[in-house]
């Protein structure tokens, strides 16, 4: 049992990464981006690629997919989200939900559609610690130091820098921001490659455990975006939370009746905390109407 | 009718004679029989999709979920159902359609309700999820086979003929048109109107009178049922059912129809199914360059032309002929009604009685125990500095805020934090601040969902275009093209609401909310952004309100008007109500004077 809350804390390390870069794309350009889970699959497919073909150590690879997953986000928002938003909000939905075809047979293109290892990011062979009967791998709290760390620099960039704060001005209240002098446009496209950066960070820290590739992009989106649902959506400490939480009762659901049975009622909790408590467990009631 | 009606108008018979040459061109080319009939069943599900996108601007990619709901639910009961001897074959299979189709309407409901609370994109996601899980449940379901599906489904037999070949694509098609001529049916009609109403403000839609949230509910239930109607056929057709036919592949392929094709109406939806019908027969080579492909073009046709392909082959031509459309189908429009003078009648309850009302936000105090009641028949004013709380107030009356404290009353009944559409049920009519118009539709069409509420239409009798409905809609355009005439606006009845200039949008506006005959009129700064000539026409036009007995409650800067046609002024300032009584006297009052030119 507590086994299983180890291994759905990595897991969910992923969809709390997820849920984060959902948020901060929904704060930026007000849509969901249903592509999430995808790029987060690519993120860990470059790092695989830079670590196969470079023959470099993994943490550089984790620095090369993370900065691909700036560069990705300039660009996905420059050239699919922005031409769309002037059309309105539910184009926007649409493109990204048209994107996710477009990498997830993409990327299966390139590197085929089986799911690829990564290797540790402590050697070999993953060392492990056993404490009170629970094994611990080095990969799993690496995860988790890595999630704290992101969520570190986020907190101070968006909290304590000038630039931080313009960028969360200018998705509050855009006409606003404008008038101050942000330019609001520029500070969307940081904000959407700052998300998918963080996708791409975190298919990588926990592709040694899950794998990379295949066709676990629309799950993982799904599950990060429960997670986002559950903690509120208009709290980042709160999806974090939220999707650790997501990963820790996926791996207690799949450990005892298979993933079989964990995926649709994983999905199902979605439906029934929009229905009963859309504001999740640490957001505000107004998060609903954004 | 908007361009989209017009353009299946013209469209949707050349599809049916192109279906037709083709089942007898081709009926010996077994592969293109094959491809077309997919692309029919597709068609099915797309023009659900369409509606539900392009009609009432809501978004789902669980359609697949609902195609497999009514797949699933005709595999297995044709498998294992044992029906009573002496029931034929045909009618098992129409029981069993008629049950899975019935099934995705249900689940169609329960995702409407997601949609009540929440704006387009959560919904897709829940849409989404709700297609996997589905999925999921396809495949541990016990006795739907696992992954590997319900296989051996007999082809649907009436009598002696199986459906299956052509047979199959004369069905498919059939059922093609009938979702096709179902659509059209209702889309003309007062829900069509309403769907409309909703995707272009819904707040203006509720304040006239349109259930914005039942309306959306039955937009999911219609698209659902549709998409689980052509996945009955397909499980019949193909024989087998299996979880990967129902995936997130589908619910994108056929968004991606609904895009290509165009969204909104139905030949859209039927063109795009085409054309991926004809590309997936010549695509099996692609492979994964396919949903490549596919992806790529849903991100450029909706940047590039968002209304598809049926927006570029008919561009509307606009404004005139449209008029021209309208006058030709009505008749000539009866002399201006008369409302009853409900006024008059002494012992009837207050149109209006507010009581205590006090709204707050955080700490702010918008409106402040506020407490009145209007005279049957008599025109009020409202009158206070920028910021004193009168459009709040307003809010709270009709519902689109609820008050913090106290109570509202319309006719005797408490109507304390009721939606607003139940408001104007009662006989409540409106006007915004900024004239809330629907912007995509005609100025007659903004009348006519004005006439919503009086309407006695239905859903179903919409769907079947029963006589009910014809009555129903030839009954609101004579009352439409009275309040037209009323406001003298008939010349203008075909423009589109958003090219009209501003003083003619209020009184749009104002035909809008008098079509249904309120008893209590509310009127926010009609005379706002006006010139002097329709200033002088809209004080004619409230003093004929006043002389017809409606009772009218007035917000407005304009204080000639207001001392002019007032036969009370009440004074809000800070929230409070500092002043109320004839014009004269609270032109004097002292406290009003220092409220609007401050104390020395």
């Amino acid at each position: 049992m507590l086994q299983l809350v180890v291994a759905g804390l990595t897991v969910g390390s992923g969809y709390a990464l997820v849920a984060l870069g959902l948020h901060i794309i929904l704060r930026a350009t007000r849509v969901v981006n249903f592509a999430q889970g995808e790029f987060v699959v690519l993120g860990g497919l470059i790092a695989y690629a830079v670590v196969t073909n470079l023959h470099a150590n993994v943490w550089l690879a984790l620095v090369v997919s993370t900065a691909s997953g700036f560069l990705l986000g300039l660009a996905y928002e420059r050239l699919v989200l922005r031409p769309a938003a002037r059309s309105g909000e539910l184009t926007v939905t649409i493109v990204t939900i048209g994107t996710v075809p477009v990498l997830l047979y993409g990327h299966a293109l390139v590197w085929g559609s089986l799911p690829l290892p990564l290797p540790f990011f402590s050697g070999e062979a993953d060392a492990a610690w056993h404490v009170a009967g629970i094994e611990i791998g080095a990969q799993q709290l690496w995860a988790l130091g890595l999630l704290a760390f992101a969520l570190a620099i986020l907190g101070v960039f968006f909290e304590k820098t000038t630039y931080g704060k313009a960028i969360r001005a200018a998705a509050e209240n855009p006409l606003g921001a404008r008038l101050v002098g942000i330019d609001v446009d520029r500070a969307r496209s940081i904000s959407v490659a700052i998300a998918i950066a963080l996708a791409a960070f975190g298919g990588t820290i926990v592709g040694p455990i899950t794998l990379v590739g295949g066709a676990a992009g629309i799950g993982i989106a799904i599950k990060g975006f429960v997670g986002a649902i559950v903690g509120g959506l208009d709290s980042p400490v709160g999806c974090a939370l939220g999707g650790l939480l997501v990963g820790v009762v996926d791996k207690l659901l799949e450990g005892r009746f298979g993933y079989a049975v964990s995926d649709p009622v994983v999905y199902a909790l979605l439906i029934v905390m929009l229905l009963v408590r859309p504001q999740g467990l640490f957001g505000t009631r107004r998060a609903m109407r954004d | 009718m908007s361009h989209r009606m017009r353009a299946d108008a013209r469209l949707l018979p050349i599809f049916a004679a192109i279906v037709v040459a083709f089942g007898f061109l081709a009926r010996d080319n077994a592969n293109l029989i094959q491809a077309a009939t997919f692309a029919a069943i597709d068609a099915v599900a797309a023009i659900g999709l369409s509606v539900l996108l392009g009609n009432v601007a809501q978004i789902s990619i669980g359609q697949a979920g609902f195609f497999g709901l009514g797949a699933y639910t005709l595999g297995y009961l044709s498998t294992t159902a044992t029906w009573p001897a002496g029931i034929p074959l045909w009618a098992q299979f129409f029981a069993e359609t008629a049950l899975g189709t019935l099934l995705a309407a249900v689940f169609g409901v329960v995702l409407g309700f997601i949609a009540l609370r929440f704006r387009g994109h959560y919904l897709a996601m829940a849409t989404l999820a709700f297609g996997l899980i589905v999925v999921g449940a396809a495949k541990i379901v016990p006795g739907l086979g696992g992954a590997g599906g319900i296989p051996n489904i007999p082809y649907p037999q009436f009598g002696t003929l199986a459906i299956s070949g052509a047979a199959a694509y004369w069905y498919a098609w059939g059922m093609a048109a009938l979702a096709a001529t179902m659509t059209f049916n209702l889309l003309r009609g007062r829900t069509g109107r309403a769907f409309e109403a909703v995707r272009n403000d819904e707040l203006a839609a509720e304040a006239v009178g349109v259930p914005t949230r039942r309306v959306k509910i039955a937009a999911f239930a219609y698209a659902g049922a549709l998409a689980g109607f052509a996945g009955t056929f397909y499980a019949a057709f193909l024989g087998v059912i299996d979880p990967n036919a129902i995936g997130v592949n589908l619910s994108i392929d056929l968004l991606l129809m609904v895009v290509i094709g165009g969204a909104g109406g139905v030949s859209g939806a039927v063109l795009g199914a085409t054309i991926l019908g004809i590309t997936n027969v010549y695509g099996h080579d692609l492979e994964n360059w396919r949903p490549v492909i596919y992806g790529v073009l849903v991100i450029v046709i909706s940047i590039a032309f968002p209304r598809g392909l049926v927006g570029l082959l008919g561009r509307p031509r606009r404004t005139l002929a449209t008029a021209q459309d309208v006058s030709a189908d009505v008749p000539a429009a009866p002399a201006p009604a008369v409302a009853a003078s409900r006024g008059e009648s002494g012992g009837a309850p207050p149109w209006l009685r507010v009581t205590g009302v006090g709204k707050r936000f955080g700490g702010l105090v918008a409106v402040d125990d506020v407490s009145f009641t209007l005279e049957n028949g008599s025109l009020t004013s409202l009158i206070g500095p920028n910021g004193a709380g009168k459009t709040t107030l307003f809010n709270t009356i009709c519902g689109v805020s609820r008050p913090t404290t106290g109570s509202v009353e319309i006719g005797g009944t408490d109507v304390t934090g009721r939606q607003s559409h139940r408001i104007a049920a009662l006989g409540v009519g409106r006007s915004f601040q900024n004239a809330r118009l629907f912007g995509d539709m005609t100025v007659l069409e903004n009348v006519l969902v004005g006439a919503y509420r009086t309407e006695n239409a239905t859903f179903a009798s919409d769907l079947l275009a029963l006589p009910l409905s014809r009555r129903s809609g030839r009954a609101a355009v004579e009352r439409a093209r009275a309040a037209l005439v009323r406001l003298d606006l008939e010349r203008i009845s075909g423009v589109r609401a958003r090219d009209l200039a501003f003083g003619d949008r209020r009184r749009v506006e104002m035909a809008r909310a008098l079509v249904a005959r309120p008893g209590l009129l509310l009127l926010d700064e009609p005379a706002a952004g006006l010139n002097a000539s329709e200033r002088a026409r809209l004080r004619d036009d409230l003093l004929g309100l006043r002389a017809d007995g409606t009772t009218v409650l007035l917000v407005e800067h304009d204080m000639r008007l207001v001392m002019a046609i007032s036969d009370r002024v009440m004074v809000l300032e800070f929230g409070r109500m500092i002043a109320d009584g004839r014009a004269a006297v609270v032109r004097d009052d002292p406290r009003v004077v220092a409220a609007y030119l401050g104390t020395a």
